[in-house]
């Protein structure tokens, strides 16, 4: 009996096996990317107009990705890392350059934004959306009339129902900027004042959190919470109470772009690919699928109203010009890990 | 009877003598039987960690790289940040993990091993089953459950256990618990596995000569599957040192581990030597009870001996 | 008096089942919330299995995961249970240091020992596949295997084999007859065992993988942070409902065999 058991296993792995081998061969193009940030009819099109197959891989997080790369690993052809990440990859040699007359579609997107991309010249990567970090929070509990600010982590009224993100450069960067100091700063003073204002706000914060926050404010548990725009839209749809604000002080805005690694071995069909999405409808379609927004000229008029509505999506000029990219860096990124480290030991 | 490498004692004289070909082909079944696992993790387990000491030795570059020099930066480092807490707190609730596993582990493995064969075939499946859906998910499934406005939490306030506004998760027990949850599976296999082979009519023996419950139970019982129970004790303790996805979801802004620690040297800080180094000192501190674990392993062997 | 003991092992057996699956209630209960949110009830609804019914990606990820699970379960089973019986059976310098080799995997942090194989294999020039990530597990369930064995021949009566051989029973006789069924028990305990670690692992499968042979979890924990998690928890109550149909319906055929 036992050994009936052992063979069934047996031959249904190896059936497995064999089952992946009945694929048809069409070319392939390995796209690593965020979970959830292509609508999947649009990479259904784009495989029946290319006549290919896309295969998409997820990652968690910019990190998590780049630790890969930067090891070696191959095989991807297009990745979608934030703009400090593309930074980096780029000073690693990571990067093909993109051939911009392969992109015709270059000229959809909006020179606004441009100066938040890791290079404007678009030499090694294009942008693909636009999220803003934010606070999102209860109305009911707050107040309709809240003004968003940095402040509110310092308020007590909200003890132990306050989450900020989980990310050391984003957290630090609110207290900065709260701070009047740059997100950006390299100044030990600065730094030492954010980390004393972030041991502060910690007493009134439940935890670090980077994803699950929206779940938090749809139950409630949450009152207030440091998060993106677009995630934060995404709970907005369950929950009515929930409003977000770019806080009065300022914040930061991250460009995820699209870039070809160097190693790939189908660099024309990358740039087919990333051309396909700068068309203005599939642009739209996107956008209105993840409520991140593409920098798309011509795809502004197809996107849902609400969308543009939004001075919370559709960031208006004031905000623009109070808010900075986190850039990368380099050798000074060790005095913000020491801040990072100190708020979070704990005791 | 202990058998070692070889025995001096055969029922037949004749066949007492050892001839050379039989030694050499004891030898042989012997390095043949040991080659292949012994092989395998030398190639891909040892040659790895030993790169990833050795790369505790180099240099950083704040791209994630790892540089060309030999040095005691990393090392250095470590010693100036303020470690204590971090340590002390991983310890304390992977200790106490262990203890748990143990305490609830034991009973359901003699429960396990006294009941029919088939009885016990449904029980492991029935341990086991749940921990084929997906790791995170049950996390955060725990998330819910553990929710302020959510059941444990009304069940608790309701019988005036808590109060109102407390919250059971992200603290230090809310950890504990999920990594109780998680590691206990763990702990139940190998202590089923001794317990099945372990003769229960000893303690039926014991309960004639007039002793009670309790004492089979630990001075017969609970050596008789002591080769379970440590390795119960590894495949908990030691792999709750490293957890880190535990404590990030269900931990509080202090609730950072070892593991949590190491992670953010790895993605964040992009400081690879230095997570290597962290790695290669806890290597260190957990091979020091290794000598305790090999005083353990021969203690069974003893303790049986005894009661042979 | 072993009544007594067995109502009380009883009962905390019971309790640590009900403890085990709690979650599980949760979670395939909220397979079939409307809401996206765990947290909320919204309504009954199919939409997560409808969503994942057209969700190719994931399901190449089962496919992924599934080859990955039983073949390092077979390969860790087999060389498990040899290097637990030959950590048993001998105490020469050799087992020494294979005891060392066998339980020190244990102490690596997960993120190291991926991140340690991921630059081995890249130095190896072995191209990143379900091929890389089979290896990486099998590496880690071994040890697994191995102790599970060696706890169950703990107090094995040697004599049995003393009388065999006395008998003239050559040593694949012996293996096959007295030490297999022996260890069975124990061989399936560090099946299960090392099919579960298999199945759950993610920091080792994310730096082994290759572009297109990612397994479930690593999906899922990118899901988490930008998809759709209760798609998992139908995905889970789908793969729940079908163990349970193979399980105990193939117990139901064996018993009608007999």
């Amino acid at each position: 009996m036992k050994k009936l058991t052992m063979v069934l296993f047996l031959g249904l792995s190896v059936a497995l096996l064999f089952a992946g081998g009945g694929r048809q061969e069409v070319p392939k193009l390995y796209v690593y990317n965020w979970s959830d940030y292509i609508d999947e009819e649009v990479i259904t099109s784009f495989e029946e107009s290319y006549n290919v197959e896309v295969v998409l891989d997820y990652f968690d997080s910019n990190e998590s990705m780049y630790a890969k790369i930067n090891a070696g690993a191959t095989g991807y052809d297009v990745i979608f890392p934030t703009s400090y990440m593309v930074s980096i990859m780029q000073s690693q040699g990571l990067l093909a350059p993109i051939q911009q007359d392969r992109i015709p579609n270059l000229v959809n997107l909006d020179p606004r934004y441009l100066n938040f991309a890791a290079q404007p010249a678009l030499s090694y990567s294009v942008p693909y959306m636009i999220s803003t970090t934010g606070i999102g929070y209860l109305s009911s509990q707050v107040g309709e009339d809240f003004i968003p600010s940095w402040s509110v982590f310092g308020d007590s009224r909200f003890r132990g129902r306050m989450t900020m993100l989980n990310d050391m450069r984003e957290t630090i960067g609110a207290a900065l900027k709260y701070l009047g100091y740059s997100m950006n700063t390299t100044n030990p003073s600065e730094l030492e004042a954010a980390g004393d204002l972030l041991l502060e706000w910690k007493e009134n914060l439940a935890k670090f959190e980077a994803e699950a926050y929206k779940n938090g404010l749809v139950s409630g548990e949450f009152r207030v919470a440091h998060g993106y725009n677009g995630d934060i839209y995404q709970v907005m749809e369950e929950n009515d109470d929930i409003l977000f604000g770019i806080p009065i002080e300022g914040t930061t805005l991250s460009v995820d772009e699209m870039v070809i690694l160097e190693s790939s071995q189908n660099k024309e069909l990358a740039h087919d690919f990333i051309n396909f999405l700068l068309d203005a409808e599939i642009a739209a379609q996107n956008t209105n699928y993840v409520y991140f927004l593409s920098p798309n000229v011509p795809a502004y008029e197809l996107m849902d109203e609400e969308i543009l509505e939004d001075p919370g999506i559709f960031l208006n000029e004031d905000v623009l010009a109070k808010s900075e990219p986190l850039l990368d860096l380099g050798e000074t990124n060790s005095l913000y890990i020491r801040v990072w480290d100190r708020v979070k030991v704990g005791d | 009877m202990i058998h070692r490498g070889f025995t001096w004692r055969r029922n037949s004289d004749a066949r007492g003598i050892r001839t050379l070909p039989s030694v050499i082909e004891k030898k042989a079944v012997e390095i043949g039987l040991t080659l292949p696992s012994f092989l395998w993790l030398l190639t891909f387990f040892l040659v790895p960690t030993v790169i990833v000491v050795l790369i505790s030795f180099r240099a950083s570059d704040s791209f994630g790289g790892i540089g060309a020099e030999w040095t005691l930066t990393s090392f250095y480092e470590i010693s100036q940040q303020n470690f204590w807490p971090i340590l002390w707190r991983t310890l304390k609730l992977s200790l106490y993990t262990t203890g748990l596993c143990l305490i609830l582990g034991v009973p359901v493995a003699y429960h396990m091993a006294r009941a029919e064969q088939r009885t016990q075939q449904n029980l492991m499946l029935l341990i086991i089953i749940p921990f084929w859906t997906n790791f995170l998910i049950r996390i955060y499934a725990w998330k819910v459950l553990l929710h302020p406005d959510g059941i444990i939490k009304t069940v608790l306030a309701t019988l005036g256990l808590v109060s109102s506004e407390a919250t059971l998760l992200y603290n230090e027990g809310a950890v504990l618990l999920v990594l109780v949850y998680t590691y206990l599976p763990f702990a139940i296999l190998p202590l089923y596995s001794a317990a099945e082979k372990f003769d229960f009519r000893l303690l039926e023996a014991a309960e004639d000569l007039g002793g009670s419950d309790w004492t089979g139970f630990t001075r017969i019982f609970l050596p008789g599957i002591s080769a379970g129970i440590v390795s119960a004790i590894l495949v908990v303790f030691i792999p709750a040192l490293g957890s880190y996805i535990i404590p990030e979801i269900v931990g509080g802004p202090d609730g950072q581990m070892l593991g949590n620690r190491i992670a953010q040297r790895v993605f964040t800080d992009r400081n690879l030597p230095q997570a290597s180094a962290l790695s290669s000192l806890l290597i260190l501190a957990v091979l020091a009870p290794a000598l305790v674990r090999f005083g353990l392993r021969t203690l069974p062997r003893r303790w049986s001996r005894g009661q042979a | 008096m072993a009544r007594r003991r067995g109502f009380f092992t009883g009962t905390i057996s019971a309790g640590v089942l009900f403890f085990l699956w709690l979650p599980i209630g949760v979670l395939v209960i909220h397979s079939f919330n409307a809401s996206r949110f765990s947290t909320a009830w919204s309504g009954f609804s199919l939409v997560w299995y409808e969503r994942l019914l057209n969700d190719r990606a994931i399901w190449r990820s089962v496919e992924n995961t599934l080859v990955v699970a039983g073949v390092s379960t077979l390969i860790s089973v087999i060389l498990g249970t040899l290097a637990g019986f030959t950590l048993y059976r001998y105490s020469t310098r050799l087992q020494r240091g294979h005891n060392s080799l066998v339980t020190l995997p244990l102490i690596i942090p997960d993120i190291l020992m991926g991140m340690s194989l991921l630059l081995f294999f890249l130095a190896a020039g072995l191209p990143l596949g379900l091929g890389t990530i089979i290896i990486g597990h099998i590496t880690f369930c071994v040890s697994y295997v191995a102790i599970t064995i060696r706890a169950r021949l703990q107090d094995f009566d040697y004599g049995v084999v003393e009388a065999a051989q006395d008998l003239g029973a050559p040593g694949w006789v012996i293996a096959y007859k007295i030490y297999l069924p022996l260890l069975l028990p124990g061989i399936l305990a560090g099946a299960m065992l090392s099919l579960t670690l298999s199945l759950d692992d993610f920091i080792i499968t994310f730096f082994t993988a290759g572009p297109g042979s990612s397994t479930l979890p690593v999906h899922i924990y990118s899901m988490i942070r930008h998809g759709s998690p209760p798609v998992i928890n139908a995905l889970s109550t789908l793969f729940l409902a079908l163990t349970f149909v193979l399980v105990f319906g193939y117990q139901k055929f064996l018993r009608r065999k007999v």
